[in-house]
């Protein structure tokens, strides 16, 4: 459990410097077990910042969301830095965008949250549907207490978290400038189970499955937008000159978008599973995007979002690379 | 019954596999006429969407002609290419698409033979596995 | 009109009777989500869903539409796009759909009357059915809407137990239930009675509202006002919002070309992408997302009513169920009505 008194005082201490801008982190939602984002400009703001298992978003997409207007005449910029509140997986995608030059460190100040594990939002919903009024929810040992109507129901963790949660080897903040709490100590492995078990399928089942999938793709874009490795200023969707993938909605251009935006995040991707979350048509995108998370581990030996020092996979070589299935 | 002949797109880089090409061509080896070629000037060049392009677009099979390792005319393009096809092959074969329909192979200026031997075998490869259907564009309006 | 009744274990042979002489689009399940979709047999029906994900605006304002197609050359043509005419009937479209339809009219039979829209409009019988289980984020009762309200389709069923109530409001009705005549047996009071208790009952479950009286002219104050900024300062721009909404109506056109032939097509857009405004100078009118989420809302509640005298938005809550940051449309209203000017 957060001690949210000292995630405000961290918040407090950090919008009060000179130099920081505004800190961003969670606050309660318009109805039942929502959470939003929530942007503090001065240290008064600070109690509305809450932490419990029901924040889901990952926090990382804001610093490269700013933008950054013409200036008027005379006018500096305003080069002032951005507080955030990172769970594990969050912090790693700082790390990976400062490692690929999108942000500088000292652009930053993180509030580092060890996490315990989140809330599916469809798991609970589906659970206590039609909760108009906010629902609190904590921790106790493995279980969450969830006062719903009047009734306290005592729930077993494994049965309302993420899968991404159950697998976590980042359950700590990788870089952090204020930590909220204690390390907290896992022993959970990814073992990338059902990308196995999708594996393993023959050719035409796997098609058959993605054809499915892709073929609900409504090219909204959701996945794109909630990703914070995300951040081109033209994507290759908007190009029109040459226009690689058509807005025409059908399979053909879907299989493109989802395929290339997948290749897109190939050693980027952290898992925190936002877009699959984001997608209006429930669309398993993090089992594409764990694929390539999985070979890249197995081929290059290469963890995104670990190290800031690091060279991005696909900027860099090694002459020993495989070659196999070269002629 | 039809033979199918299959339609393969080859982005072949300036330096190495487009002279291996040519060199082929000026030896006047025979070999199969099913591959386009379409010279980059480094198979590091070769982004993804090229490929994912050529098979929406009605190609039964992509190649990929770059320098032998540590020949790269720009140093580097082609290790970059090799780390970008060892993932896309991958990628390809997980949602369903036959991983043979994208190759990639290291032809070098003086190996005008060795072209139209890897020619031939990706031709022969990709008549076997027949036509690419899975999302071509169907362009009916 | 006339009052009917249809008994439930009939409802396979009234599907079956109109699918006879109409194509028709019905709520069906895929993979977890419920989607209007044509229909082959009855069964494929699934009637146990609060609302369908992706309106059914889609039918009649298609996601991809070719406006004409054509061959390039000095000897190339054009060739208009076929515009299908087929009988249709949309069944189980839900009152707040419904009503979207009338709001996008306005547009679609302004100043241009677009064939596309139009065509299928005119040969499409919307089917509705009454809602018995308001999801959490429904308020079509903030708008003076019923979810039993059978103001803007041709045929509205309600579920009253065994049976199904039947208001038939049209002549595009009328003929619809002509096709299964033998099925249907005149409503008593009793089952009248019984309609109004589903109704209230409905209209009860949905306890999220905002206040709509003179939102008009609140937000013709507020334009300027700071508050825009807090509510966009979260959004993604990720536009789930805009593919969602059973009004909205942005598109964008576009060629498509092989080299021997190409079409000019119509797709959805959205106005929350940064590159819709985008003009050829590189100059963007609505660079920040406070101006685009500000849009959004001003032209569902203040431009739209100002031209056409009705609120752009049904209260369906596709957008709140979806957005991925709790932006809340009832909450931005609410506070847009409450903000100090």
């Amino acid at each position: 459990m957060v001690d949210e008194k000292q995630l405000r005082d961290a918040v407090k201490k950090t919008v009060s410097r000179d130099d920081v801008k505004y800190v961003v982190g969670y606050k309660n939602g318009t109805y039942g077990f929502q959470v939003t984002p929530a942007f503090v400009f001065s240290s008064e703001d600070a109690d509305k910042f809450i932490f419990s298992p029901l924040c889901v978003n990952n926090l990382a997409v804001y610093p490269m969301l700013e933008e950054k207007l013409p200036l008027r005449k005379g006018e500096e910029e305003d080069t002032r830095k951005i507080g955030l509140v990172v769970k594990g997986c969050d912090s790693r995608a700082i790390v990976q965008i400062i490692q690929e030059k999108g942000l500088k460190r000292e652009d930053v100040i993180l509030i580092g949250i060890p996490c315990t594990g989140i809330i599916d939002p469809k798991k609970i919903n589906a659970k206590f549907p039609h909760q108009t009024k906010t629902v609190d929810v904590k921790e106790d040992g493995e279980k969450f207490v969830i006062k719903v109507n009047g009734t306290t129901h005592k729930i077993p963790k494994e049965e309302l978290i993420f899968e991404k949660c159950k697998h976590c080897e980042n359950p700590n903040p990788v870089i952090y400038d204020i930590l909220v709490g204690k390390e907290v100590k896992t022993s959970k492995k990814e073992d990338y189970k059902d990308i196995e078990t999708l594996e393993k399928k023959p050719l035409k089942e796997k098609w058959n499955y993605w054809e499915k999938q892709f073929e609900k793709c409504i090219r909204c874009y959701a996945c794109r937008d909630a990703c914070p490795m995300c951040y081109c200023k033209e994507c290759m969707v908007d190009q029109l000159s040459p226009q690689w993938i058509r807005r025409s909605v059908n399979l053909s251009e879907n299989t493109a978008w989802n395929l290339m935006r997948a290749f897109h995040l190939a050693g980027r991707c952290i898992g925190c599973g936002e877009c699959e979350r984001a997608c209006p048509m429930d669309i398993p995108l993090t089992k594409l995007n764990k694929k390539i998370e999985k070979d890249i581990k197995e081929m290059f030996d290469y963890t995104p979002g670990m190290d800031a020092e690091e060279k991005p996979l696909l900027a860099m070589f090694k002459p020993d690379d495989p070659e196999e299935f070269i002629l | 019954m039809k033979d199918f002949e299959p339609n393969i797109i080859g982005f072949l880089c300036n330096w190495c596999s487009y002279a291996g090409a040519d060199l082929a061509g000026t030896s006047r080896i025979q070999y199969p006429p099913n591959l386009k070629a379409i010279r980059v000037m480094c198979s590091g060049r070769v982004n993804p969407i090229f490929v994912v392009n050529a098979l929406q677009q009605g190609a039964d099979g992509v190649l990929i002609g770059g320098c032998h390792p540590g020949d790269c005319h720009y140093e580097r393009g082609n290790y970059l290419a090799r780390r970008r096809f060892a993932v896309l092959k991958k990628l390809l074969e997980y949602t369903g698409i036959d991983p043979r329909r994208v190759r990639m192979t290291w032809v070098s200026a003086a190996e005008g033979k060795k072209f139209a031997e890897v020619v031939t075998e990706v031709t022969e490869d990709i008549r076997k596995l027949g036509p690419m259907q899975h999302f071509k564009r169907e362009n009916k309006w | 009109m006339d009052r009917l009744i249809l008994p439930k274990n009939k409802m396979s042979e009234f599907i079956n009777g109109i699918k006879a002489k109409y194509q028709v689009f019905a709520p069906v399940e895929n993979e977890g989500i419920i989607l209007f979709k044509q229909i082959k047999n009855p069964s494929e029906i699934n009637l146990k869903f609060s609302n369908s994900k992706v309106p059914p605006k889609g039918l009649l304002f298609k996601q991809t539409e070719t406006l004409f197609k054509f061959t390039p050359g000095t000897k190339g043509k054009i060739d208009p796009a076929d515009t299908p005419d087929e009988k249709t009937v949309i069944f189980g479209i839900r009152p707040c759909d419904a009503k979207s339809l009338a709001i996008l009219d306005h547009i679609f039979k302004g100043d241009y009357e677009d064939p596309y829209y139009l065509t299928k409009r005119e040969n499409t019988v919307l089917v509705g059915l009454s809602c018995t289980q308001p999801d959490v984020n429904c308020f079509c009762t903030s708008f003076d809407d019923s979810p039993a309200s059978a103001e803007h389709v041709d045929i509205l069923l309600t579920d009253i137990g065994d049976k199904y109530y039947i208001d038939v409001k049209s002549d595009k009705g009328k003929q619809l239930t002509k096709t299964v005549d033998k099925l249907l047996k005149p409503a008593t009071e009793n089952d009248g009675k019984k309609k109004k208790e589903v109704e209230k009952k409905a209209a009860d479950i949905i306890t999220r509202s905002t206040k709509t009286d003179g939102i008009v002219d609140k937000l013709d104050k507020i334009f300027d006002n700071p508050f825009w900024k807090n509510i966009a300062i979260k959004c993604l721009g990720c536009g789930t919002c805009t593919y969602l909404c059973p009004t909205c109506h942005c598109f964008d056109i576009q060629d498509e070309t092989t080299m021997t032939k190409g079409a000019r097509i119509r797709v959805w857009d959205t106005c929350m992408n940064p590159e819709y405004t985008l003009q050829a100078s590189g100059y963007n009118p609505r660079p920040e997302r406070m101006n685009r989420v500000r849009n959004r809302v001003y032209h569902k509640y203040n431009y739209y009513p100002k031209n056409y005298d009705i609120i752009a938005c049904v209260g369906c809550g596709r957008c709140i169920d979806n957005c991925p940051v709790n932006i809340d449309i009832i909450d931005v209203v609410t506070a847009a009505g409450e903000v100090k000017e």
